[in-house]
């Protein structure tokens, strides 16, 4: 039995394939298209699920769709309503789109050659089967919080076998999502992209709430009781009606204006993503803590976009009585391409969840088969070399990494999910104290205050990190944040936050045997078994998808060499391709 | 030969450009009365719809912290419902 979920028409569209109930494939509509966070009918996400399974749209038993418009649409409404008439322009430029695609979503699904049924399910519901009905766990207390559904903003419930209740809501407008998104527009990045930068931010700012004024601040703009359960205060917002999302209030509080893009960001502006930080952390442990004891379960699981925050999630199970916690990959309106079908499958048509219906890796993307990649290297004129076998590949691989050159990394199936977990990534020394400076100017182009992720093999990262005992799964996806342990900041400084932190991904030999082994031959040579993992892309750009992307981002970045399948690609060798990625990069 | 084809190319490059830009004309002027009828349904419908409810004091949502609520937590029961409810968009 096929099922196909979808998301889009707001951020990140996505398609998702199950057979039997297990995801076979998974990919977001950006790859194919480049265009980053494409919200547009996934199309071409479809195309490839359907075509990794050799199937047709006439063999799929089920659509499922991640929302219900026509909620969506009323909330729109009354939003417009009881702002009028201060929503004119946002009522002007939103009705086309809603008019001519985003209400007729049915006949998008059945122009593809689909005849049979299409299900619909609450947007919140959709983040809350993402994450639950893949987990390992049979019961558990879920919290999904992200910008907004239909009215949902954050909701809470239990998961239990294949049913999921959701028993309280936050409606909009009032939601931390956008909260976190209106400071990210105050601090000069652009929303629904750059939250995780305001994340890193905060750790150069003031953590203390005894001593950071704006967290005093930002405590009049959102009221959290001790549940957790919160409101904001609407004076300092203009999302409800206008473009933009602070307001002149919300300035003159943080004390001076928006603050412009590519502007030097100043101590003022770390503090203010740190005070935003601890608020988001102070409800949301409020929020986890009342939960438990509504449900008295020992496990939990998060969905939404607010569950990207990894460096909130490294806390929870420290700072609340449960004693698990499980996050999809792809936490945000993407992963609800899987949620949808899953639901379908589990809820809807009532199949029993088995355990080869956990989500154990993230590979659910294409891939590209050593002949696939031969012909692309020989029509395009490309020099390169081949591997004699896995051996070379892993050997060769650790040497130019240890030997300080910047790696790109295409391998199998690409990741599904925001982070490249080892098929589309960057692969650098983390010994190597200019790695960062070289990877941030040379090739990602991005701002000096972000951090690089750690790689690390599961049965060595309590060696390095301090990490929850046993190792959350979850660790596998780089969805927490943990403090390095002391000795190792000065041995391993391109990978160590200016908080002494670090984003890890754990790998198994198990989920990825090459990248397993690369990072073990790296660590023979260095001693220590840790790579930085950069996502294989330049700012602004989606990760890589297929090896003429990959090619052309080496050639346009400072990236040394190209490990693709089982050729070697060399930037000096092929230096008629070459041209300037930074010009192109953006936010 | 290559004037011929040069000047073939230009008058392809010429009947492109035309219609291209015939193109972006008919998409301002769609734009321009697209904003046109919709300010016209703003003004008429919405604002009606504002005057409504002002009337019988109807709000969608409400923008003050209130101090002396317990909870911002709102109740909600979305479980398992019948098959017939998942085909509706609403
Ligand atoms: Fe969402």
């Amino acid at each position: 039995m096929y099922i196909l979920g979808i998301s889009c028409y707001y951020h990140d569209a996505s398609a998702a394939l199950l057979k039997d109930g297990v995801v076979v494939a998974a990919a977001e509509e950006e790859r194919f298209t480049r265009k980053k966070h494409d919200t547009s009918f996934p199309l071409n996400a479809i195309t490839y699920c359907l075509k990794s399974q050799r199937i047709t749209m006439g063999q799929v038993d089920a659509v499922g769709f991640y929302e219900k418009p026509f909620l969506k649409f009323e909330r729109l409404l009354g939003q417009h309503v009881q702002m009028f008439p201060k929503s004119l322009k946002t009522f002007v430029s939103a009705m086309p789109s809603w008019i001519h695609e985003k209400l007729h979503i049915r006949k998008s699904i059945k122009k593809l050659g689909y005849e049979g049924e299409v299900y619909f399910i609450e947007h919140h519901l959709a983040h809350a089967a993402a994450s639950f009905l893949v987990s390992p766990f049979k019961k558990a207390a879920i919290l999904t919080a992200d910008g907004v559904g239909e009215w949902s903003t954050t909701t809470w419930g239990i998961g239990n076998e294949k049913e999921i209740q959701l028993l309280g809501e936050i409606r909009f407008p009032h939601s931390l999502g956008l909260l976190y998104s209106t400071i990210t527009a105050y601090l000069g990045f652009t929303v629904n992209n750059a939250e995780y930068k305001v994340m890193g931010l905060a750790s150069y700012g003031d953590m203390d709430k005894k001593t950071n004024s704006y967290y005093e601040k930002l405590k009049q703009v959102v009221d959290i009781k001790e549940d957790g359960s919160y409101t904001l205060d609407l004076k300092y917002f203009k999302y409800h009606y206008a473009d933009r999302m602070p307001s002149q209030a919300m300035e003159k509080l943080l004390d001076g204006p928006t603050r412009k893009k590519e502007t030097e960001v100043a101590q003022r502006h770390k503090d203010i993503a740190a005070a935003l930080q601890l608020i988001l952390e102070e409800a949301m442990t409020a929020m986890l803590k009342d939960l438990s004891k509504k449900t008295h379960y020992q496990n939990v699981v998060l969905g939404g976009g607010v569950a990207l925050n990894s460096v909130y999630n490294g806390k929870i199970l420290r700072n609340t009585p449960f004693k698990r916690v499980w996050i999809h990959p792809n936490p945000s309106d993407g992963g609800s391409s899987i949620g949808v079908a899953l639901y379908i499958y589990h809820t809807i048509l009532g199949k029993k969840r088995e355990k080869q219906h956990q989500l154990s890796h993230a590979y659910l993307g294409p891939a590209f088969s050593t002949e696939e990649i031969q012909q692309f290297l020989d029509a395009r004129g490309i020099r390169y070399s081949k591997f004699k076998n896995q051996q070379e590949l892993i050997a060769s691989t650790a040497k130019m990494i240890f030997d300080n050159k910047v790696v790109g990394w295409f391998q199998g199936k690409m990741e599904w999910g925001p982070r490249a977990l080892g098929s589309r990534s960057i692969l650098a020394n983390p010994c190597n104290p200019q790695a960062k400076e070289l990877l941030n100017e040379k090739v990602k182009h991005r701002e000096h205050f972000r951090p690089f992720a750690p790689v690390v093999c599961a049965d060595d990262a309590l060696k390095y990190f301090d990490c929850d005992k046993p190792l959350p799964e979850i660790t596998d996806f780089m969805l927490m944040v943990y403090p390095i342990k002391k000795e190792w900041h000065k041995k391993i400084p391109s990978v160590t936050h200016v908080d002494g932190s670090g984003r890890l991904q754990t790998i198994s030999r198990k989920q990825n045997h090459l990248y397993y082994e690369v990072i073990k031959a790296f660590g023979k040579l260095s001693k220590i078994p840790i790579l930085i993992n950069t996502s294989f892309n330049i700012r602004g750009e989606p990760i890589v998808c297929t090896p003429a992307d990959a090619y052309t981002c080496m050639m346009g970045t400072g990236i040394d060499c190209l490990v693709m399948g089982n050729f070697l690609i060399k930037r000096s060798d092929n230096e008629q391709d070459q041209w300037n990625s930074e010009h192109d990069a953006k936010d | 030969m290559g004037i011929h084809k040069k000047k073939k190319g230009n008058v392809a490059l010429f009947f492109v450009g035309t219609q291209e830009g015939i193109k972006s004309f008919g998409e301002s002027i769609q734009t321009l009365v697209n904003t046109i009828l919709l300010t016209i349904v703003y003004l008429g419908g919405v604002g009606t719809a504002w005057l409504m409810c002002k009337i019988s004091g109807r709000t969608f949502f409400t923008g003050k912290p209130q101090q002396e609520a317990k909870t911002y937590w709102e109740p909600l029961d979305l479980k398992k419902k019948p098959i017939e409810e998942y085909r509706r968009q609403f």
